[in-house]
C-alpha cells in the first residue's frame, strides 16, 4: 500500500517537474527559436520550422543596425559592473553597522533606506534630469551609475544586513577580545566568511542595473544607450522585425543566464538568507 | 529592411566596435568641438523612420559639402521613434539647451512655446513649393514653428491578389463598397481589413483613424470657438462605419498598439486592405520581410457622404528657442528641403518629399508609384486637429471609440461620452 | 566607529535622492505644466490631491491596480510555495532545476514584454498555435483584445516573472526547517499533509508575510510590461496607477498632477514597507 502510494507520489513529482520545467523555460526556448527564424517563417501559420527557415541573419542584422546593440552591450556592462561594485563597497559596511554596531534609531534609518528605493521613478526622473543636465552629465555612463546606485544601494544594504545578523557571534567576540577594532573585525573576520552573500547581493544589483529601462530612456541619448533601450528600438514606428527583436532580447539575456548558471547555489543561499533573517 | 551587402555590414560592425572603444573614454573627450566650426545638434528618429541626410543613408556627400560650406558641425541624436516624445518632454522641462533642431510629429502646438516660429523666414520660393495645408499641424496661435519634410497622408492600401480572388478588379471607392469588399475578402483565414486600435493616443492612434472617417462623413472635431463639434450625425456615422468593419477586420486589430503590428499582417498577405502611411510601400515591396511583393496597390481613402478625406502624419523639423544659432539651424532645415535632397530622400529611403515639384518629378513617381495616390489624396481635406492637449484629447476620444469597437458601448453613447470628456479638456485649455 | 561605517552610504543616498524627492513632493503641490515655454510651477496646495478623488480615470486605475495586486500576490505566493515545495523534494535536487527557476526572473523586463507580445500575437503567436494543436481552442484568440482579458494576460506574464524570486525565498526558508521535526512527526504517525500543515506552514509564517509585502510593493510598480504590451489599452483596461502617473506626466505633460498620482503609489509602498520592517523587527541590534 505504502509502496504503491510512493510510486504514485513519485509519478506525481515527475509530472510536476515536467510542468515546472515547461512553464519556466518554454517561453525562453521560444525566444531562442524565434531569433534564428526568418520573418517569413515566423509569419506563417503555423510557424514554418523546416530547416531552410533557419538563419543567423537576425543576429547579424541586430549588430549592424542603427540601434548599435554592440555599443549598448559595452555600456550596459560598464554601468552594471560599476554600479554593483560601488553598491557593495558602500553598502557592506553600512549593512554591518546596522546589523551589529550600536546605532541610534537603527529602525528609522533602515526604513528610510528602504523607502529611498521606493520613490517612483516617474517623479524623480525630472528633478534628476534637471540636476544632471546642469552638471553636464546627461547621456553619460557616470549618471546612470549614480542613478542606479540610488536604488541598488538600499537593496544591498537590506540584504547584507539580514545576512550579517545571521552570522554566529563567536568569531567576532573572539576578535574583540584580542583587541581588534570593529573595522579590523569587519575586514578580516566578517567579510571573508560573507563572500557567498556578497556575491548574491552583487548579482541582484547587477541584474537590476543591467535590466533597467525607464531612467535609461530619459537620461541617455546615443552615447550612453543601454541594452534595454536597444531592444526596444527594434520595435519602430512603422515596422516590427520579430526575429530581430527576439535576437536582441536573446543577446541581452545571455550574460544574465550565464551568471545564473555559474552562481546558482550562491544566489539561492546568500540572497534568500539575507531577505529572511532579521 | 537593412539589405546591406556583406562588406558593408562587416565594416559597420567594425565601426560599432570602435564606437564601443570610444565609448570607454569620457564622453566629453569623444565629442571634440572645433573653435572655427559652429556645432548644431539635431534630435531625430532612428531610420527606417523618417531621418535626415547623414542619419539615414542618402545625400551624404551633399550633406558633407553643406557642412563644409557653412562651417557647421552637425551631430545627430537618434532614438527609436516611440522614445522621442518622452525624451523631448523631459529635456524641455529641464529648461536646459539640448538640441538646436528637433523632429516633431504633431507635438508642435503642445511645445510651441519652446520653439522658434521660423517658418515665415523661409524663402518664398520654398514656401510656394509646399502644400499650404502642410502648415496647419505645425501652426499654433498664428505662428508656424515647423516645416513638414515628408508628405505623409493616410491612404488606402490593398492586396490586389486577395481582391481578385474575391472578384474585385478595382479598389472600393465609397464606404458601401469598402464594407462589401472587406466582407467578401474575409475568407480562407484572411481578413478584409486590418488596423491598430490598441493605443488610443496621438497621430496613428485610434482617435486619429476615426478623424479620417469623421471628415469623410462631413464632420469636424471642433467648432470655431474650440468646443467639440463631433457629437453629431457625422461623428456617430464615422464610428458606426468603423464598427461595421469590425466583423471583417483582423480581430487582433483591437490589440495592436502600433501601425507596425497591423502592417505585419498586411505584408504577410493575411489582410486585404488597410489605411497606412506612404512608407508602407517600401516595406511591402522588400522581399526580406514581405510576402506581398508586387501585389500591393494604393488608392484614395473610400469616400463617405462628404467625399474622401485623410489625416496628416506631420513629420516636421523645428528649431528650439534655446538654440544659439537659429539662422544656421534654419539654413540646415532649408538644406533638408533642398530639391535634390528631397528627391534622394524619396528614392533612397521611401519617404515621400513634401515639395510639390519633387512629388511630380518623373523619377520619384517611377521609384514610388504610390506618390501619385498620396498627391491626389492631398487634394482632399486632411486635418489632424492637433492642439496643445492633443494627447489628452486623443486618449479620451480613442478610449471611448475603443469601447465601441470592442462591443462594450454603442456608437451614439461612445461619441456622447467622448464629447463630454473632450469638452472638459477644452475648458481647461482656457 | 559605527557612523564611519554607515555615513558613506547614507551621504551618497542623500546626495542622490534628497533633492529629487523633495522636489517631487513640491511638484505635487503645484499646477506644474510646460505651457509658458518653461516648467511653470504655480503653487496650488492640495488641489491635485483633491482632484484625484473625483477623477474617474483615477478610480478606474485604482480598481485595476487593486485587482492586479491582489491576484498577483495570491498567484505568486501560491505558485511560489508550490514551486519551492517541489524543488525541495529529494527528487528535485539537481541544480539544473534551480537554474530553470531563475530564468524568468533574470530576463530583462523589456525583453520579457517583447517576448510575450510575440507569444500572445493573435495571428502568429505560439500560444494560439499551441492551443489550436491541442484542440483547446477552435479559432485564434485575441489575447489582448478584450479589456479585462488583456489585464489578466498581463497579470499572467507578471506572475510568471515574479514567482521565481518568491520561490527562492520559500526554498531557503524550507531548507532552514530542521529535518528532525519531520522525523519526529513521522515517528508519531503524522501523514504527509499533517506534517505540512503543522510543521511546514507554521515555519514559513514569516517568509510568507515577507513575500506578501514585497510582492505587493513590486506589483504596485508594474510599468515596463504595460508600456510595451498594451499601452494601457484596450479601452483603458490595463491602465494601472503607475501607468496613469506616467501617462499624465509624460504624455499630457501635467507634471504636478502626475507627481501627485505617483506619490500616492509611494505612500502605499511606504506604509507597506513600515509593516515589512516591523515584521523583521530590526529594533535592537543583536550582539556586539
Amino acid at each position: 500500500m505504502a509502496a504503491r502510494q510512493s510510486i504514485l507520489g513519485r509519478a506525481g513529482i515527475v509530472l510536476a517537474l515536467v510542468v515546472f520545467v515547461f512553464a519556466a523555460t518554454g517561453p525562453i526556448v521560444w525566444l531562442l527559436l524565434s531569433s534564428v527564424l526568418q520573418q517569413q517563417a515566423l509569419t506563417s501559420i503555423p510557424p514554418d520550422l523546416s530547416p531552410s527557415s533557419f538563419t543567423l541573419a537576425n543576429y547579424l542584422e541586430v549588430f549592424s543596425s542603427a540601434a548599435q546593440l554592440g555599443r549598448a552591450i559595452i555600456n550596459s556592462l560598464i554601468v552594471a559592473t560599476f554600479t554593483t561594485a560601488l553598491a557593495i563597497i558602500l553598502g557592506a559596511p553600512a549593512a554591518y553597522a546596522l546589523a551589529r554596531l550600536e546605532i541610534k534609531h537603527a529602525g528609522t534609518i533602515l526604513l528610510m533606506v528602504l523607502a529611498a528605493q521606493m520613490f517612483p521613478a516617474i517623479v524623480i526622473a525630472i528633478p534628476l534630469f534637471i540636476t544632471a543636465s546642469k552638471l553636464g552629465l546627461i547621456d553619460t555612463k557616470l549618471l546612470l551609475i549614480l542613478v542606479y546606485l540610488s536604488f541598488n544601494l538600499p537593496i544591498v544594504i537590506w540584504v547584507l544586513r539580514g545576512f550579517f545578523m545571521g552570522l554566529p557571534l563567536g568569531l567576532e567576540r573572539a576578535a574583540r577580545v584580542d583587541g581588534a577594532s570593529p573595522l579590523q573585525t569587519f575586514l578580516r573576520i566578517v567579510l571573508p566568511i560573507s563572500l557567498p552573500s556578497l556575491f548574491a547581493a552583487a548579482i541582484f544589483a547587477f541584474i537590476e542595473a543591467w535590466n533597467e529601462f525607464f531612467f535609461a530612456l530619459i537620461m541617455t541619448r546615443q552615447t550612453a544607450q543601454t541594452v534595454p533601450l536597444a531592444i526596444s528600438a527594434f520595435a519602430g514606428q512603422y515596422q516590427t522585425m520579430f526575429g530581430q527583436m527576439m535576437a536582441a532580447a536573446a543577446i541581452s539575456v545571455a550574460p544574465i543566464i550565464l551568471l545564473t548558471i555559474l552562481l546558482r547555489n550562491t544566489i539561492l543561499r546568500g540572497f534568500a538568507d539575507g531577505m529572511l533573517k532579521g | 529592411m537593412n539589405r546591406l551587402p556583406f562588406i558593408d555590414r562587416r565594416s559597420l560592425i567594425k565601426t560599432a566596435a570602435s564606437g564601443a572603444a570610444a565609448a570607454l573614454v569620457l564622453p566629453s573627450l569623444s565629442r571634440p568641438s572645433w573653435a572655427d566650426e559652429t556645432a548644431l545638434s539635431v534630435f531625430s528618429p532612428l531610420p527606417p523612420d523618417p531621418a535626415p541626410p547623414g542619419a539615414a543613408k542618402f545625400s551624404e556627400e551633399a550633406f558633407a559639402a553643406w557642412q563644409k560650406a557653412n562651417s557647421a558641425k552637425v551631430t545627430y541624436d537618434m532614438v527609436a521613434w516611440p522614445q522621442l516624445h518622452d525624451k523631448m518632454a523631459t529635456a524641455f522641462a529641464s529648461g536646459e539647451h539640448v538640441w538646436d533642431v528637433v523632429y516633431m510629429s504633431g507635438w508642435v502646438p503642445e511645445l510651441a512655446k519652446f520653439l522658434v516660429p521660423f517658418a515665415k523666414n523661409l524663402p518664398k520660393e520654398l514656401i510656394d513649393d509646399l502644400p499650404k495645408s502642410s502648415f496647419s499641424t505645425v501652426t499654433w496661435d498664428g505662428q508656424s514653428s515647423g516645416v513638414v519634410f515628408t508628405l505623409s497622408l493616410l491612404t488606402l492600401f490593398y492586396n490586389t491578389e486577395l481582391l481578385q480572388k474575391a472578384g474585385f478588379t478595382a479598389p472600393p471607392k465609397t464606404w458601401d463598397e469598402l464594407k462589401n469588399v472587406a466582407k467578401e475578402c474575409t475568407r480562407d483565414g484572411n481578413y478584409g481589413w486590418v488596423l491598430n486600435y490598441g493605443d488610443p493616443a496621438g497621430i496613428g492612434g485610434t482617435a486619429s483613424y476615426w478623424m479620417c472617417f469623421l471628415q469623410q462623413a462631413g464632420g469636424k472635431l471642433y467648432n470655431e470657438d474650440g468646443s467639440p463639434a463631433f457629437n453629431s450625425d457625422a461623428g456617430i456615422l464615422a464610428l458606426q462605419m468603423m464598427m461595421d468593419l469590425m466583423p471583417y477586420s483582423d480581430p487582433g486589430s483591437i490589440s495592436y498598439v502600433g501601425i507596425n503590428d497591423a502592417t505585419n499582417v498586411m505584408t504577410a498577405g493575411k489582410a486585404a486592405m488597410m489605411m497606412n502611411w506612404p512608407f508602407m510601400w517600401k516595406s511591402a515591396n522588400d522581399p526580406a520581410s514581405s510576402k506581398i511583393v508586387g501585389k500591393l496597390a494604393g488608392a484614395l481613402l473610400p469616400a463617405g457622404p462628404a467625399g474622401s478625406a485623410s489625416i496628416d502624419g506631420t513629420d516636421a523639423w523645428t528649431i528650439t528657442k534655446t538654440s544659439k544659432n537659429p539662422e544656421l539651424a534654419t539654413k540646415l532645415i532649408e538644406f533638408y528641403l533642398d530639391k535634390d535632397v528631397q528627391k534622394r530622400q524619396a528614392i533612397d529611403t521611401g519617404w515621400l518629399p513634401i515639395r510639390l515639384s519633387v512629388l511630380s518629378d518623373p523619377d520619384v513617381q517611377k521609384a514610388l508609384p504610390n506618390a501619385a495616390v498620396v498627391l491626389e489624396q492631398a487634394n482632399h481635406p486632411y486635418d489632424s486637429y492637433v492642439t496643445p492637449d492633443y494627447n489628452e484629447v486623443t486618449v479620451a476620444l480613442g478610449t471611448e471609440i475603443n469601447k465601441a469597437l470592442a462591443g462594450k458601448s454603442s456608437a451614439k453613447d461612445a461619441i456622447a461620452e467622448a464629447a463630454n470628456l473632450v469638452a472638459a479638456i477644452v475648458k481647461k485649455r482656457g | 566607529m559605527a557612523p564611519l561605517f554607515l555615513a558613506p552610504a547614507l551621504i551618497v543616498l542623500a546626495l542622490l535622492l534628497a533633492y529629487p524627492v523633495l522636489y517631487s513632493i513640491w511638484l505635487s503641490l503645484t499646477d506644474a505644466s510646460l505651457s509658458a515655454g518653461q516648467l511653470d510651477t504655480p503653487f496650488s496646495g492640495l488641489d491635485n490631491y483633491r482632484r484625484l478623488i473625483g477623477d474617474k480615470s483615477v478610480l478606474a486605475a485604482l480598481l485595476n491596480t487593486l485587482y492586479f495586486t491582489v491576484v498577483e500576490v495570491i498567484g505568486v505566493v501560491v505558485l511560489g510555495l508550490l514551486t519551492a515545495l517541489l524543488l525541495n523534494h529529494p527528487m528535485a535536487r539537481w541544480s539544473g532545476f534551480r537554474v530553470f527557476l531563475l530564468l524568468p526572473w533574470a530576463i530583462a523586463p523589456v525583453a520579457n514584454a517583447v517576448l510575450w507580445k510575440w507569444i500572445y500575437h493573435s495571428n502568429y503567436g505560439i500560444l494560439n498555435s499551441l492551443l489550436l494543436q491541442l484542440g483547446l481552442i477552435d479559432h485564434n484568440v485575441t489575447w489582448l483584445g478584450d479589456p479585462f482579458r488583456a489585464l489578466n494576460m498581463v497579470l499572467l506574464v507578471d506572475i510568471w516573472k515574479s514567482t521565481p524570486f518568491i520561490a527562492i525565498l520559500f526554498l531557503a526558508a524550507l531548507q532552514n526547517i530542521p529535518k528532525t521535526l519531520y522525523r519526529a512527526a513521522r515517528v508519531d504517525g503524522a501523514s504527509t499533509f499533517e506534517a505540512f500543515r503543522f510543521i511546514t506552514l507554521p515555519s514559513l509564517n514569516t517568509a510568507i508575510a515577507i513575500a506578501v509585502i514585497l510582492q505587493t510593493i513590486w506589483s504596485l510598480r508594474v510599468f515596463d510590461l504595460i508600456f510595451v504590451l498594451t499601452k494601457g489599452g484596450p479601452a483603458d483596461g490595463t491602465v494601472v496607477m503607475n501607468f496613469l502617473a506616467y501617462r499624465v506626466t509624460f504624455n499630457f505633460l501635467k507634471f504636478g498632477y502626475g507627481a501627485a498620482l505617483a506619490n500616492i503609489i509611494f505612500l502605499a509602498s511606504l506604509l507597506l514597507s513600515i509593516i515589512y520592517v516591523r515584521l523583521m523587527n530590526p529594533g535592537a541590534p543583536r550582539g556586539r
